[in-house]
């Protein structure tokens, strides 16, 4: 049995915003697509920036890699603000839990010495790393060109600080409430032979001028670091006793498999263009070839502190990965 | 050996975000952080910024999340309620036009411009700061557009809203307003938007849309107004730690500071013309008249409060507010009135007031309504009494700097068009006032760049050379401009509420049993 309201019905005299219907027809559009799509002012600017004469405020001419219409890319997971909090909170709520299930069960501590030198020597200084994750997300959100695009940097900003601070909070965790680890952690970052290639790759990064080459530089090495430490050392964990780091380990996988979603998507956007698709997929090559042996020095060093700590395969592991990647962008066979 | 101290919740924070920052060895600093040395503002120490508040991210997406649910549910359940009809009267719907096509596309460049912030301060402190509030300008931007998409369905002047803010001869008040701002260096934006635009105006100008809201029956937007306090609020005190950072740091900022006070205040005082006529004129239930609402929010709460406070830096109070307050007894109904006459180029449609808000007009200024505003509603009465509607023929002139037609007197005489200009490598520049006149001569090559409309519509860029096709090039359609009386919008309400009263007379359905 059910019952019946009546309620007035109007008939709407559109279905959404004018742009929208331009695009896809007439139906109704989706709030990530009235809060995304054409969002980004496109004409008639009234200044230069004092900074930058030679650029529009927004300009697609800010990168290498170009879109004929920025919009032919669309964020897979269909993140506009409220989805895309929601779904980080259910993430930090998640770890607290693990932390305090950890911390209650003394799991941290009881973790095999080798792991216990793991997280204190490789991944907790990677923190820092994140905070260079932050900035270039950032400065993609500034100059990127179309609100799809510069809207998913700006969230990857976001969550870069917040899983530097996951890994943070681990580091406290782990030293009983202190700040002992992260402070050794930092000092690591700034002199530990094996991470300074990293850290030079991050610092070098950051005075790119073209922000997709900033973009794609920092994945790089995300595909190799998160790759190593959240899936590789995640099955050795399993294996090897130390639970407690899976448990860790899950939220920071299921981070980046969420972010390689529209970064994949943008890689495709950008090669199947019809205007600049084969210059983008050349240029990209070639950003490939250029940055891909700074990241893989960069990640062999932290394979080298897993390799000393565990005996994992991990400098073996990320030289696979790296021959994988270059395959992958080898320029076409013409 | 000794049980580890625990950090306190202040250090705990600092470990949690300025910590992850560290000092680059392998680049030079001025590379990485290469825009903050040309406006001359010195900093010493970036570390003694005090974080305005302290929020680590899991506390700030749960917070965020539960704001937004409920926010969300109000605006589904308003949809799902033909909440609209509810409203006092359509025409309040144009101070939502305005505030869609004027002011949303300013929170969507404050979320870019603050991510330029969050990439190049030097001190992680502030970047974080600025970080959070480019995610929050995105959020109002998204959520002004969400709760202002049910209108949109069954009303006009909201459907192009982006395409218009780039084109529409007035909307290039508030797009130049904030296209400055972001063309300017770091510090200045800090200044103009950060200090000028969310704390010394930000009561001017939001205040009175989301309180016309809740006077006319708009539930959405003054939920989404409610949810936005915390934001905003949480921008105010950056905004207030920005200024106060860089008036500490050297004295040689103080005067650069001053001058941006300056420039800022005129700028964004012209930018709130459009709010005046708004709260006088546009409200169908009105909540406080501008002047009311300049004095308490601008004379009493910044003159009499904050600048008091700032005169310790040696800050004083801008230049040429003497000429703001004597405007605000003619301000909004010369906006109007220029409005009322060029509406049928616009995404909103204007009348002349009643019989009942002109008796709220008269007692709201004695002064001036009724000798110098009450006549010429009288000559437009006359003119649709024999069965017209007086609109001007032709385009205004407009003043190169705020961009608002050259509408405004003389301080001090009402009667009297205020008309400045000023030569610049052979060419001639007019100005409506001598606030508008000074912020050009200070940086005349960034100026001489606007783009005026009237002048691109002269030159032909504008969609072609008559009015219908500048309209068409605007994506104007019926019923979104011109003479609200008999216009699509007032007899679509005339139907539907006649339709919901006779449903009301309808024998109630039962309920299932």
């Amino acid at each position: 049995m059910q019952y019946e309201l009546r309620t007035q019905v109007i008939e709407p005299r559109r279905k959404t915003f004018t742009n929208l219907t331009e695009r896809y027809g007439d139906r109704p559009a989706t709030r990530y697509e009235e809060g995304s799509v054409d969002v980004q002012a496109t004409a008639n600017f009234h200044y230069r920036p004092l900074w930058d004469p030679t650029h529009e405020i927004y300009d697609p001419e800010y990168s290498a890699l170009r879109l004929t219409d920025p919009y032919s890319f669309v964020d897979p997971r269909q993140f506009y603000y409220a989805p895309y909090v929601t779904s980080r909170a259910h993430l930090h709520e998640a770890f607290a839990s693990t932390l305090a299930y950890l911390e209650n069960r003394d799991l941290v501590e009881r973790l095999p010495q080798g792991w216990k030198d793991l997280v204190a020597r490789a991944v907790i200084p990677l923190r820092h790393y994140e905070s260079g994750g932050q900035l270039i997300g950032a400065f993609g959100c500034r100059f990127g060109y179309g609100t799809t695009i510069t809207q998913c940097l700006s969230y990857a900003s976001f969550d870069r600080v917040g899983n530097a601070q996951l890994l943070s909070r681990l580091g406290i965790s782990l030293d009983g409430g202190s700040d002992g680890i992260l402070v050794s952690a930092k000092q690591a970052w700034m002199e530990d032979a094996d991470l300074q290639p990293l850290r030079k790759y991050v610092e070098l990064l950051l005075v790119e001028d073209d922000w997709a080459a900033q973009h794609v530089g920092l994945d790089l090495a995300d595909q190799l670091i998160y790759g190593l430490l959240y899936t590789h050392l995640d099955e050795t964990a399993l294996l090897g006793g130390a639970g407690a780091y899976s448990l860790v380990a899950q939220h920071l996988s299921g981070w980046f498999t969420d972010n390689r979603r529209w970064v994949d998507a943008l890689y495709a956007a950008w090669g199947r263009d019809p205007e600049h698709g084969a210059a983008n997929k050349a240029e990209l090559s070639a950003l490939v070839a250029r940055l891909l042996p700074g990241a893989l020095e960069g990640a062999l060093g932290v394979a080298r502190i897993a390799d000393r700590c565990l005996d994992a395969g991990a400098v073996a592991y990320v030289e696979t990965r790296a021959r994988a990647l270059a395959a992958a962008f080898a320029p076409e066979e013409s | 050996m000794a049980a580890p101290r625990k950090l306190s919740m202040k250090q705990r924070y600092a470990a949690l975000t300025r910590d992850l920052d560290w000092d680059l060895s392998y680049v030079d600093e001025d590379k990485a952080y290469p825009y903050t040395s040309f406006e001359g503002i010195k900093i010493h120490d970036w570390s003694k910024w005090e974080d305005p508040f302290r929020l680590t991210i899991d506390a700030y997406m749960k917070y965020q999340a539960e704001k937004d649910k409920r926010l969300y549910a109000v605006l589904d359940s308003f949809a799902q309620g033909q909440g609209h009809l509810q409203l006092t009267d359509p025409s309040y719907l144009n101070a939502m036009k305005l505030f869609l096509q004027g002011v949303t596309p300013l929170e969507y460049q404050a979320h870019r411009n603050f991510a330029y912030l969050a990439r190049f301060l030097n001190g992680p402190g502030p970047r974080f700061a600025a970080l959070c509030q480019s995610q929050d300008e995105l959020r109002h931007a998204q959520t002004e557009i969400h709760t202002l998409s049910n209108y949109n369905k069954y009303y006009q002047g909201m459907h192009s809203w982006q395409h218009q803010h780039d084109r529409v001869w007035y909307l290039s008040v508030p797009k130049s307003y904030f296209d400055d701002a972001v063309t300017a260096g770091p510090f200045e934006f800090l200044i103009a938007i950060g200090f000028s635009f969310e704390y010394l105006l930000t009561n001017l100008l939001f205040v009175p849309f989301m309180s016309g809201a809740s006077f006319n029956g708009d539930l959405p937007t003054m939920t989404f107004g409610f949810s936005a306090q915390s934001d905003e609020s949480r921008h105010m005190t950056l905004g207030l730690e920005a200024i106060k950072f860089m008036l500490e740091q050297d004295p040689d900022n103080v005067p650069i500071v001053q001058a941006w006070i300056d420039k800022w205040f005129w700028r964004g005082y012209r930018l709130l013309a459009l709010v005046s006529q708004m709260l006088d004129y546009m409200l169908p239930r009105k909540v406080m008249s501008w002047k009311e609402a300049f004095e308490l929010y601008f004379e009493e709460q910044m003159l009499g409060g904050l600048f008091p406070d700032l005169a310790y830096y040696g800050i004083t109070p801008p230049r040429h507010v003497e000429h703001a307050i004597a405007e605000k007894e003619v301000l909004s109904h010369q906006v109007y009135w220029t409005l009322y006459q060029f509406s049928f180029a616009a995404g909103f449609t204007t009348t002349i007031p009643s019989e009942d808000a002109q008796k709220w007009l008269a007692e709201q200024y004695p002064q001036t309504f009724e000798k110098l505003y009450k006549p010429l509603w009288g000559k437009a009465a006359a003119v649709v009494d024999n069965g017209g509607r007086y609109f001007y023929q032709g385009l205004p002139q407009l003043c190169q700097v705020c961009q608002v037609p050259m509408l405004f007197t003389e301080p001090g005489d009402p009667t009297t068009i205020c008309q400045r200009h000023t030569e610049f490598e052979g060419e001639r520049y007019d100005f409506c006032s001598d606030g508008c006149q000074w912020i050009f001569e200070r940086e005349p090559e960034k100026y001489v760049q606007a783009w005026l409309p009237v002048h691109q519509i002269y030159q032909g860029n504008c969609g072609g050379p008559t009015v219908p096709d500048v309209l068409a090039w605007y994506k104007l359609q019926p019923g979104d401009n011109g003479e609200i009386a008999g216009n699509l919008e007032q007899t679509a309400w005339e139907t539907w509420h006649a339709t919901s009263s006779a449903e009301e007379q309808a024998p109630a359905p039962v309920a299932g049993n």
